[in-house]
């Protein structure tokens, strides 16, 4: 399915336990977080592109682009308004934290690369997501690409009348919706009972929800990359203790 | 109050709710904006952002934590990151503060339901939005400030307009529509969670019953049933016996009861929905009312019509192990992995066992679902409806499996609203409004046609015309059957004179399709073409009827026509122009198109609402339109009186398709395509659609309908193009399509039995008019 980013590929990062995708992109998250200084963050986009050359993820990155483009941009122009000191000081802070947004979303890219959907919800699971909400999530993720194709269908239903989509202010525009979104919800609405009950009807209960037969368990690889994170993060929570890594006198 | 935050994921109802909320809010976010984004690729202008508020006031807890997943899952599609966190929690938040805060804003509050009616509503509904967008805002703009990721003086802002502005000039219309609509279908907040577990948590679980050797099944005794609100009963006095490893096929018109019954078998009634519930249905000795459903799906696999939302995974083996994990719980890993192998073996399915559903055709699509039903190995299968969207080739398919299952000892139950297969099955049942007429051997009830017709099913064409010729016992079934009853006999069959007129070659071509080829983008159908070098000429006053097996690129042919989608190669030209150039207002004067589903059109809160916006949007003068709306319910036969006025969806199936005809007949097209005009339609409705279409095509429009049943094409349709893997196999009269019985074969589709039968006799004969003119016996 096209929406999805989960590319298939056999890969060290494919191998690897949700747990540990889900735990490596907290920790890449904190780390980035606690530094400021743009060379840092370089080293960390560097670091990461390097994880999705490996996970053969740069497809999805390149579709993209334009995104962490303009993200980087935003950045850059809109901090050094809101943060006080020496025009170069902000300008470095305000290129830091450019690139520490598009370092953090490429990492969020290269877990849903190369990590199933099931796999994922199974992993938040475990880790401690409440069954039912996992649960919820994963048959929520089941059901976009199906009511996307709704969507269009109801799209084509309405444009077949007549309806043009184009033209016309925010709010006209805006207002064309309604032919949309209310066959859409009502469509899904009528469904909800029959889900229901086709969910009991495979035995379903909310409150005695199970992971499901195959899962993963951690490997040997995985207790070697989650031995690597606990030191990164250590030793990173300790450089900024110091004091390294941050840009000095940018204030708020 | 009634139920919080947490009975959300105590309830099944609840639960699919909320994920439903989010997959909407998540698939309504993806696609759709709504003019200049505020910060292009995060902030920008959706639709979506209305959603939330919306579900709020109608659903409640659901609606909060379902905005927060789809947000969520919304970010899983390419924008994961700790932004991600907050937004969880400012979409929960937007979810959560509208259905608080309405009715609790002390003088403000307008003390009357979310529907944005009156002034007061309307300005509590207003300060709702602003609150609820507050709350929205300042959590996500105020989160990604703390990280440094977004200055919260630009985001906070950016998103709270956002809000804002979708709440206020969607949200109104949603909220009226939907209000009264959900409230009718037991789906709003104030009704709660029903309290079930309780009742169940007394009772112990039955131990397997005993049954005796050779007792039935399952046994059905006195059973009545009418659903809550509901002023008729649904089934009444329904007594039915039903043997172990047989196949029993029920039979009934629309609102029969089939359904029901199906429900009736495996305890969602009266479990799950509720109404009278009096007299016993036993399966295996046990009365239905002593477990839950989910107890019941250990013995009792219920597939229901609408297979699709049966399936809960991206993948083959896990929607199995989906309900193994449920069901039996004590098999181990390995017991579970070689119970997935064996059951899609069963269904045929084996070899597809890592592959996401979506990619799978509809019929292995259906088969998925019958194999996620079969996997617990439940002695009992019932199926409601599973051959409506099937083609010719699918449902032989279907009855294979199904015999199959028998043979290995299950019990299977289906319902059908054809008959041709019917002989199949062990037994046969026939449901007319709630009573059984019928119980017995299939082929004997087969041999009562005009008992099939008064019931609102399609009988036997051959058995028909014989119980017309006046044979009493021992009506054919089968062209053969009746060749041998005929045998001795001297039998004519005079050449039919040509009702049905070809068109003038004169007539001014109306659609031409020149060198068309058309590729689906994305990769769909693995890059093949659905349709490639097709050449295609209709003439003004034309009635053609495209068929083909499932995929063969119909839908896409007919989307062409209509302009919907334009060639990847060559050109449509309707009346001359190319459709590329042409605009939709253009196009929808020109062409109508008749969606396979009414209901994905409908949003309008009466009838003529309906059927008016067509021509509103054409620009037709507001004093013309109410007569364009006469005109059009008119031609459709929907006259009766309040029918304009009437909510669409309290009219039955049938007539709401007749409302998607009358709204594409209020734009005037010359040209009408009809997609599957009789899905989910029984006999006598099927009739009616067609007589209706006959005689718009009488009325001077041009007729161009998709379907896959091969005796409405016979019947209706003057001329037949069959399409084959995106090619025109055949584009010939219908006559002459139907008189080569050996080529339709491969393309998966079966010659009707009319002409099958006077084959025979050297003619090729399509309806049964023409046969009873043409019929002698010397």
């Amino acid at each position: 399915m096209e929406l999805f980013l989960y590319r298939e590929a056999d890969t060290v990062l494919h191998r690897l336990d949700a747990r540990t995708k889900i735990l490596g992109l907290l920790t890449l998250f904190t780390v980035a977080l606690l530094f400021s200084q743009p060379a840092l963050q370089a080293g960390w986009l560097v670091a990461v592109l390097a994880l999705a050359l490996l996970g053969r993820c740069l497809p999805n990155l390149k579709k993209l682009w334009v995104l962490l483009l303009l993200l980087f941009l935003y950045c850059l122009i809109l901090w050094p308004m809101f943060v006080k000191g020496p025009l170069s000081k902000t300008v470095a802070f305000s290129l830091a934290m450019g690139l520490r947004l598009d370092v953090m979303v490429i990492a969020g890219v290269i877990v849903l690369s190369t990590t199933r959907v099931e796999d994922f919800t199974v992993g938040l699971q475990r880790l401690g997501l409440p069954g039912p909400m996992a649960f919820a999530c994963s048959l929520a993720f089941r059901w976009v690409p199906a009511f996307l194709g709704t969507a269009q269908a109801v799209v084509q239903a309405q444009q077949a009348r007549g309806l043009d989509l184009q033209g016309g202010n925010v709010v006209v525009r805006a207002g064309r919706y309604v032919p949309l979104m209310i066959p859409l919800m009502t469509h899904v609405l009528r469904q909800t009972l029959l889900l229901a009950m086709a969910l009991e009807a495979k035995g379903f209960d909310p409150s005695a929800i199970r992971t499901r037969a195959g899962e993963s368990r951690f490997t040997p690889a995985d207790d070697a990359v989650l031995a690597g994170l606990a030191v990164l993060l250590l030793l990173s929570l300790w450089l900024r203790w110091k004091g390294y890594g941050v840009v000095e006198g940018v204030g708020f | 109050m009634k139920g919080g935050l947490l009975e959300v994921w105590r309830d099944t109802r609840q639960l699919v709710l909320a994920a439903q909320i989010a997959a909407i809010y998540a698939a309504v976010l993806i696609p759709f904006k709504v003019g200049i984004p505020i910060i292009p690729g995060f902030v920008e202008l959706r639709p979506a952002n209305a959603i939330p508020v919306v579900a709020s006031l109608l659903f409640g807890p659901a609606a909060a934590w379902g905005a927060a997943l789809g947000n969520l899952i919304g970010d899983l599609f390419g924008t994961l990151g700790p932004g991600s966190l907050f937004g969880l929690l400012g979409n929960f938040l937007y979810g959560y503060v509208p259905y608080r805060l309405w009715g609790r804003l002390g003088p403000l509050s307008s003390g009357r339901p979310p529907e944005p009616r009156t002034p007061r509503q309307i300005l509590e509904y207003a300060l709702i939005c602003i609150l609820a967008s507050l709350a929205c805002a300042g959590t996500i703009g105020w989160g990604l400030d703390v990280m440094r990721l977004l200055p919260f003086q630009v985001l906070a802002p950016a998103i709270f307009i956002n809000n804002v502005l979708m709440s206020s000039v969607l949200g109104p219309p949603l909220l009226l529509f939907l209000y009264p609509r959900v409230a009718r279908w037991g789906l709003l907040y104030a009704d709660g969670p029903r309290d079930r577990k309780a009742a169940w948590a007394h009772s112990p679980v039955p131990a397997q019953a005993q049954r005796a050797p050779d007792g039935p099944r399952i046994l059905i005794r006195d059973l009545h049933f009418t659903y809550r609100n509901v002023a008729h009963p649904a089934l009444h006095g329904l007594s039915l016996s039903v043997k172990a490893g047989t196949l029993t096929v029920v039979l009934g018109g629309s609102g029969a009861g089939k359904s029901t019954l199906c429900y009736c078998l495996n305890g969602l009634i009266p479990d799950y929905l509720p109404g009278e519930f009096s007299g016993s249905v036993l399966i295996d000795g046990r009365d239905t009312r002593q477990a839950t459903v989910s107890q019941h799906a250990r013995s009792v696999g219920l597939l229901f019509q609408d297979f699709e939302a049966q399936l809960v995974s991206t993948n083959v083996e896990r929607e199995l192990a989906f309900t193994l994990g449920n069901l039996c719980p004590d098999l181990s890993r390995e017991a579970i992995a070689a119970r997935i192998t064996d059951t899609l073996r069963l269904v045929g399915l084996d070899g597809h066992r890592a592959r996401d559903p979506l990619s799978l055709s509809g019929g292995e699509r259906q088969r998925l679902a019958i194999a996620s039903v079969l996997a617990p190995r439940p002695p009992v299968l019932v199926l409601d409806d599973p051959t409506t969207d099937l083609d010719p080739a699918g449902r032989g398919a279907l009855y294979a499996l199904l015999r199959k299952l028998v043979e290995t000892g299950t019990t299977v139950v289906l319902t059908d609203h054809e008959t041709e297969d019917a002989v199949q099955a062990d037994q046969a049942c026939l449901l007319s409004q709630g009573g059984l007429v019928w119980d017995g051997r299939p082929d004997r009830l087969l041999r009562r046609p005009a008992l099939l017709e008064q019931c609102d099913v399609r009988p036997l064409p051959l058995s028909a015309f014989f119980a017309r010729l006046g044979y009493r016992d021992e009506l054919p079934l089968t062209p053969e059957e009746a060749v041998t009853r005929l045998k001795g006999k001297h039998v004519q069959i005079e050449e039919p004179t040509v009702t049905a007129a070809f068109p003038d070659p004169v007539a001014p071509v109306v659609i031409e399709a020149r060198a068309v080829e058309f590729v689906y983008p994305s990769g769909v159908l693995g890059g093949r073409p659905a349709l490639d070098h097709v050449d295609l000429t209709v003439r003004q006053g034309e009635c053609i009827a495209i068929v083909g097996a499932n995929g063969s690129g119909k839908t896409t042919l007919a989307k062409l026509f209509k302009g919907l989608l334009v060639p990847t190669r060559g050109e449509v030209r309707i009346h001359g122009e190319d459709t590329r150039r042409m605009t939709a207002g253009r196009l929808a004067s020109a062409v109508g198109y008749v969606f396979q589903n009414p209901d994905h059109q409908i949003f309008a809160d009466t009838v003529s609402e309906e059927v008016a916006f067509g021509p509103r949007n054409l620009g037709v003068p507001s004093h013309d339109v109410p007569e364009r709306v006469r005109e059009a319910l008119e031609a459709v036969v929907l006259e009766r009186p309040g029918i304009a006025d009437a909510d669409p969806f309290s009219l039955t199936k049938g007539d709401r398709q007749r409302v998607a005809v009358a709204s594409v007949l209020a734009t005037r097209p010359a040209i009408l395509i009809f997609d599957e005009p009789t899905t989910g339609l029984d006999y006598r409705e099927i009739r009616g659609m067609m007589e209706l279409i006959r005689r718009l095509n009488q009325a001077g429009h041009t007729i161009v309908m998709i379907t896959h049943l091969m005796w409405v094409a016979a019947e209706y349709a003057a001329r037949c193009v069959v399409l084959q893997a995106g090619r025109v196999a055949t584009d010939d009269r219908t006559r002459a399509v139907f008189a080569q019985p050996e080529r339709l074969g491969p393309l998966g589709l079966r010659v009707p039995q009319i002409p099958r039968f006077t084959q025979h006799y050297g003619r090729t004969l399509l309806t049964q008019e023409e046969l009873e003119a043409c019929f002698r016996i010397a």
